[in-house]
């Protein structure tokens, strides 16, 4: 056999068979079944085939996009989803034990290397931190998969991402993400899976190379991938999904064998300097247009400066904001909340600033360590685990003409709140910036005032 | 399979899901009736929509459905009574919902072509010959995936996918007994 990348090794021990036009028929192993985009397959299904599913246990329901519900529509959503998963018996994550579904998933152990997983959400890439293959995908596809085990596509290309050297201590996963999308263009891996490679993907923890393939998709590309190793071995050791003991060792010694081979060719190599990895922020309305916080606002595509009210030549640092928020699937796990909280401690935020856990088990995990204080000593909102306003359903959306700094992954017009300005940042320039009032680096503050 | 109709020319790249179906309305848990909501928090789009009633081709630019995975946004398009998307390129998800719901993605890189598409009032697609015509003149040829091409002709993607259960049941059979 050739020798053959990462991703192609899972997608060979999942391809059943080849259909017309170059398609495979690929089985699905997981599907992560969310409130948003559950209800409608599920209706499909009882309506049009009798009910009936293909595995019930590949199935994992959350209620995730909003919760609690806020409105009449928000609980009838939820209710949907409640009944349903309750009456099929799948396992079913409500509120209260919930949280966002890429967060939930992997801390429950319910992704692994190897597999392959979709969900109704765009940012379902998250998980080929694992070594997964893993998909967004739309309701209909969901149906298909949730009747026959499988989906259909064709095999998507690989772009290896080689990311050499170290990073700096100041520069984190998310500007590594937004420093991919920026060289590759917001549209520069449509059609392509992104596997990284490299001893500063190496370096990275679990969380980390879950922020960096968070934002695969912000590139166009269908998800990420990274090699499972240790590092994976050891987060997936003990986790609830996960058997214990002899039953996890021998998975493991076959996520071990889930390498690349040395000769593996790919359809595009980019090559990266880890320790040239500078801290990041967006200036425009899609995640490509994202520069160095040191540069000023590019003179880039016109509607993108008017929208965000940038003018071209503008120092990146310095632009005031009216709101601050870290949170979603990108940048709310607990390493995020502590790398926070450092910048938090013993200052005051000078604008609105909300901080939503990405889980409620990152909840309790930040309550015992006394983050949640920090954050609220320092004037901050802290709120229990929602998506909240990152796509603009709740908690916290923002005004026409708001300017927002925000831990999230999308800058895209009106997302979060009809005409509210987005820029994309890590947690620690976020609560900086949330401190100053203006976009800013940890660096820029005044001593720790003592309690 | 034709389908002719008056155009909505909007001349944007990454026109993202977001633009066409904002997310304040992913709370609704139907997929009917959602045509009153296309591009509600997109002034550009809406007012589009107000001076184009009847249309049913949508052209736009470059990685057109780009963001989330929202099939609403294509629930919404078809509803409003768009039956055909012609762009450039697509983004992966945004293509797939297409297919899934019989509105036909056209992708059409010649420059030319697609100039006259946005300067047109009204368009024929052919769907089986795959060829698009402007005032009874063939400007362009397309390709269409030709599996999904068939679900869009006689529908049944989801169909399709019921007659396979039999065979990745037997797959998966035979994965387990080769692991064991």
């Amino acid at each position: 056999m050739p020798p053959r990348t990462l991703f192609q090794k899972v997608w060979d021990a999942h391809v059943i068979e080849q259909l017309p036009g170059d398609n495979a028929l690929l089985a699905i192993d997981r599907i992560i079944a969310i409130e948003i985009t559950t209800p409608q397959p599920a209706a499909e299904i009882k309506e049009r085939f009798g009910d009936r599913y293909f595995d019930l246990s590949s199935i994992v329901a959350i209620i995730d996009h909003v919760s609690p519900a806020k409105d009449t529509e928000t609980a009838v959503q939820g209710q949907a989803l409640r009944t349903w998963a309750k009456e099929k018996g799948v396992v079913f994550y409500d509120i209260g034990n919930n949280g966002i579904c890429h967060v939930v998933t992997p801390e429950r152990g319910w992704v692994e290397p190897g597999i392959t997983l979709i969900c109704g959400d765009s940012h379902t890439c998250t998980h080929g931190a694992f070594g997964a293959y893993a998909l967004g995908i739309g309701s209909s596809v969901q149906c298909g998969a949730m009747l026959a085990g499988a989906i259909i596509q064709k095999r998507p290309k690989v772009i290896r991402i080689n990311v050499s050297g170290k990073l700096l201590p100041s520069a984190t996963a998310k500007d590594l993400a937004l420093t991919v999308i920026a060289t590759l263009g917001f549209q520069g891996g449509t059609g392509a899976v992104l596997e990284y490679h490299g001893t500063a993907i190496q370096a990275l923890s679990m969380e980390e190379r879950m922020t960096l393939c968070n934002m695969a998709i912000e590139a166009g590309a269908s998800t990420g991938i990274v090699e499972p190793d240790e590092t994976t071995i050891e987060y997936l050791r003990g986790r609830e999904a996960q058997p214990k003991g002899e039953a996890f060792e021998s998975k493991a010694a076959h996520w071990r064998t889930l390498r690349a081979d040395p000769d593996a060719v790919y359809d595009k190599t980019i090559d990266i300097d880890g320790s040239a990895i500078r801290t990041m922020v967006s200036w425009g309305t899609n995640p490509g247009e994202s520069v160095s916080i040191d540069a000023r606002v590019p003179d880039g595509d016109a509607a993108s400066l008017e929208y965000m009210g940038l003018r071209a030549g503008t120092p990146m640092r310095g632009i005031e904001i009216d709101q601050a928020f870290i949170g979603s699937c990108t940048n709310a796990r607990i390493s995020d909340l502590r790398a926070a909280a450092e910048i938090f401690k013993g200052r005051k935020v000078s604008v609105p600033t909300i901080v939503t856990p990405g889980s409620q088990a990152v909840k309790r995990q930040a309550e015992r360590e006394g983050l949640h204080d920090i954050f609220q000593d320092a004037g901050a909102l802290w709120t229990h685990s929602s998506c909240g306003p990152c796509l603009g359903m709740s908690m916290g959306v923002v005004a026409p003409g708001m300017r927002i700094i925000s831990s999230t992954n999308r800058n895209f017009r009106n997302r979060m709140g009809t005409g509210g300005r987005v820029h994309l940042a890590t947690p620690v320039v976020v609560a900086a910036s949330a401190i100053l009032g203006r976009i800013a680096t940890p660096d820029e503050l005044p001593a720790e005032v003592p309690a | 399979m034709i389908v002719a109709g008056s155009v909505i020319a909007l001349n944007q790249e990454n026109l993202d899901t977001d633009q066409m179906y904002p997310g304040k309305y992913l709370s609704l848990i139907t997929r009917k009736g959602l045509g009153h909501l296309l591009f509600e928090a997109f002034p550009r789009g809406h007012e589009l929509l107000e001076k184009n009633p009847g249309a049913s081709i949508f052209v736009t630019g470059e990685n057109v459905g780009c963001g989330s995975s929202r099939e609403h946004a294509v629930w919404a398009l078809a509803d409003w009574g768009i039956r055909a998307v012609i762009a450039p390129s697509f983004a992966r998800i945004f293509h797939e919902n297409c297919y899934s719901n019989g509105v036909v993605p056209v992708v059409l890189t010649d420059k030319a072509a697609l100039d006259e598409c946005f300067s047109a009032k009204t368009l024929e697609i052919d769907v089986d010959d795959e060829i698009i015509r402007k005032d009874g003149r063939e400007i362009a040829h397309f390709e269409l995936d030709p599996l999904r091409k068939d679900f869009i002709l006689h529908g049944g993607f989801l169909e399709y996918m019921n007659t396979k259960v039999d065979v990745v049941r037997a797959w998966r059979a035979a994965a387990l007994s080769s692991r064991a």
